[in-house]
């Protein structure tokens, strides 16, 4: 390597291959990942899913060497829950595949190639690693398959190492194997000079305000919060975004926080955020002697401003009225506290309504589209138990009315009692309807067996054998 | 005046519900969701409070909007405030009030408080409350007499109409008590009023076995 080349990038990778079998959403484990290295390294590029990188020449110099910042990384990440790999060495390419050659089951997760000596490194590896290297054609799955089609045929030819590719001639290499064979030759040189692509750092747009002394009356909270609210709505404005919900965090002077989230969607103006403030405040009950300390408002999921789009057709425009009275429901009781119903599909009664909470996309939980055989047609009940109710069906004999395996009953009804309410003369009963859900999931399996009662008071009933129990799912009335 | 169903309107003293009233209605049910149905169809937000077991799909079948409702299942202790929150942004809302609260019809100066706070509220806004149960001065009192159902026999069929007689009384113009036969819902999931012919008689041996056997209703009281 000539004099006048500059010293080629130290790079540090970190891979968390058991991001996508966590358990958790791994688009949100792995936006924990990148924002803990943050505080290593301000500039992080996310790789692909489960693996990010960044230069690591400034960071090693801070935390003491490179070995010594890699301890550090893994241990940040395995306070997230996750088990990482480090691998360190000139340029994104041989560092990723250092970073897959750490054992992650070990007590040290880390390699750490020695600057210069990543030609070696690489001379070693097989060509097989050129396949599924995005960094081979930077990313592209076209060019992803060109380079596993180059692997195999390198492999052909008796070309088993990177070394072995490099120690060609690269005039030879790009006329026989075209633009991913002169790629690869250079990355198999540990020539890799594609400089990372970074993100920028999460900015801070949460804007606060401390009051002291503090301010023992709800009002001129308010009426700081409005000005906060401004402020906050110039920082996003500023840079083109706009925040889906807002944190409202108030602390009082002895320590206690609320915090509620509010919907925001870039429609909430100073004075309607301000007005959140007021029933946040409202509902809290601070004690009078306290007093609010710090007032802060947090935009949480901030997007790009693209505009509001009004409902066109299909969702009903919510006014402004109904939404106030709405949310100052919310600001009582909790955000799940006021729903909207959505009619779907299902087959029991409860199942075809979803309630979603007032500020989220009204969905059924099911669609209603497929079929649903085994839902029960004809009228619907006015009144649909949230929990089914206990029940005891007798025949005339007062003995409990079972049903086999078969549909078979055991007696004609003739008594049903809910619970808590004396029992009444059963005039009419159609059934047993039997209905067998998700029998391939043990866990979820239930059989049931359903019946529509009709009592001597005139009402009609929805009931359900259940491993031997009667249950009343809901009431015609 | 909010409109209601075609077929609840001779049962209401003015053919509607009177804005800025109260309504009862003795138990909760499809009657309650079909006086709530009309002004909903009609493009007026409904809110319910304090009935989570509110069939929805019912109600949307008698005409209900579920898209400009709002559910409340639970307001609490503190369900006057939310009641009075709701009534600024829904013309109607549907309240049980909770069990556990002191009840509006209470003697106590606490219930009647509550009571006058929200009848004021209720007159500033415009808005119907429709009550579950007991309020002493409401307007209107609604509650259903009898009702049979058709479409079940002994082991088989499906429940498909319901025939219900429905009594209203009240103050002022409603003091005359009026009873109506409806078909509550009637086969396509409506209400509309049940033609004489399609009245159950009373389940006595004599009786025309045709219907007795079709309706079997009993009568309660």
């Amino acid at each position: 390597m000539s004099a006048l080349e500059p010293d080629p990038p130290r790079v540090m990778v970190l891979d968390c291959p058991g991001l996508a079998t966590s358990g958790r959403p791994a688009a949100q484990l792995f936006d924990q990942v990148l924002t803990a290295m943050t505080a290593f390294c301000p500039g992080v590029e996310a790789v692909e899913p489960g693996v990010c990188a960044f230069g690591a020449r400034g960071p090693a110099r801070y935390f003491g060497g490179e070995a010594a910042l890699a301890g550090r990384i893994t241990a940040a990440v395995a306070d997230l829950g996750l088990e990482s790999r480090v691998g360190v060495a000139d340029g994104l390419f041989a560092a990723r595949l250092a970073a897959r050659a750490a054992r992650a089951d070990t007590d040290r997760p880390v390699l750490v190639i020695p600057p210069g000596r990543t030609a070696e490194f690489l001379a070693q590896q097989p060509v097989s690693v050129l396949a599924g290297q995005d960094s081979v054609g930077q990313g592209s799955v076209g060019q992803d398959r060109a380079g596993q089609d180059l692997a195999g045929l390198l492999t052909r030819l008796g070309l088993r190492t990177l070394g072995d590719l490099a120690a060609l001639p690269a005039r030879d290499v790009a006329s026989r194997f075209g633009a991913a064979g002169e790629t690869a030759h250079r990355l198999a040189q540990g020539l890799d000079t594609r400089p990372l692509a970074v993100r920028p750092p999460a900015e801070d747009l949460s804007v606060t305000q401390e009051f002291d002394p503090p301010e023992p009356l709800a009002e001129p909270v308010v009426f700081a919060a409005k000005a906060l609210a401004e402020r906050m709505h110039e920082g996003l404005a500023a840079r083109g975004l706009a925040c889906v919900r807002v944190q409202v965090r108030a602390i009082s002077v002895d320590g206690r926080e609320s915090r509620r989230l509010w919907r925001h969607d870039g429609l909430l103006s100073a004075a309607a955020l301000a007005d959140r403030v007021r029933w946040q405040l409202d509902g809290w009950r601070v004690p009078t002697d306290g007093g609010i300390a710090v007032l802060r408002l947090v935009p949480d999921q901030v997007v790009r401003a693209t505009g509001h789009q009004l409902a066109l057709w299909g969702e009903t425009v919510v006014s402004d009225r109904v939404a106030r009275a709405a949310m100052r429901v919310q600001a009582m009781l909790g955000h799940e506290a006021v729903l909207r119903p959505a009619l779907g599909g299902g087959r029991d009664v409860s199942e075809q309504v979803s309630h979603v909470p007032f500020g989220e996309k009204r969905e059924p939980r099911l669609a209603a589209d497929p079929p649903w055989p085994g839902r029960i047609r004809g009228a619907a009940p006015g009144v649909v138990y949230p929990f089914a109710r206990e029940a005891d069906v007798t025949d005339e004999a007062g003995d409990t009315v079972t049903v086999t395996g078969r549909c078979a009953l055991s007696a004609a009804p003739a008594w049903l009692a809910a619970d808590g309410e004396p029992p009444l003369p059963v005039t009419g009963w159609a059934g047993p309807w039997p209905l067998s859900e998700r029998w391939w999931d043990p866990a979820a399996a239930r059989r049931r067996a359903r019946f529509q009662l009709l009592t001597g008071d005139g009402r009609a009933w929805l009931a359900a054998v259940q491993d031997g129990r009667w249950l009343i799912e809901a009431g015609y009335w | 005046m909010l409109p209601v169903l075609p077929a609840l309107r001779e049962l209401l003293p003015r053919g509607g519900l009177t804005r800025g009233s109260v309504v009862t209605v003795a138990e909760f049910g499809l009657l309650a969701l079909a006086l709530a149905a009309g002004a909903s169809a009609d493009g007026a937000w409904c809110g319910i409070a304090g009935v989570p077991e509110a069939g929805v799909l019912a109600a949307s079948g008698l005409g209900l909007d579920a898209e400009r409702t709002l559910l409340v299942p639970d307001p609490g202790p503190a369900w006057p405030q939310v009641v009075a929150s709701l009534l600024d942004g829904c013309e109607l809302v549907l309240l049980r009030p909770p069990a556990k609260a002191p009840p509006p019809g209470a003697k106590g100066a606490q219930g009647v408080q509550v009571r006058q706070r929200l009848e004021a509220t209720l007159r500033r806004g415009r808005g119907v409350l429709l009550v579950v149960g007991d309020w002493p001065g409401a307007q209107v009192r609604l509650r259903v007499l009898t009702q049979g159902w058709t479409g079940l026999d002994d082991g088989h069929g499906r429940l498909r109409a319901c025939c219900a007689q429905v009594m209203a009384d009240g103050r002022g113009q409603a003091a005359v008590a009026r009873t109506r036969w409806l078909w509550l819902p009637a086969e396509d999931g409506r209400v509309t009023a049940a033609e004489p012919m399609d009245i159950p008689v009373p389940d006595i041996p004599a009786a025309d076995f045709e219907s007795a056997r079709r309706l079997r209703v009993v009568r309660v009281g």
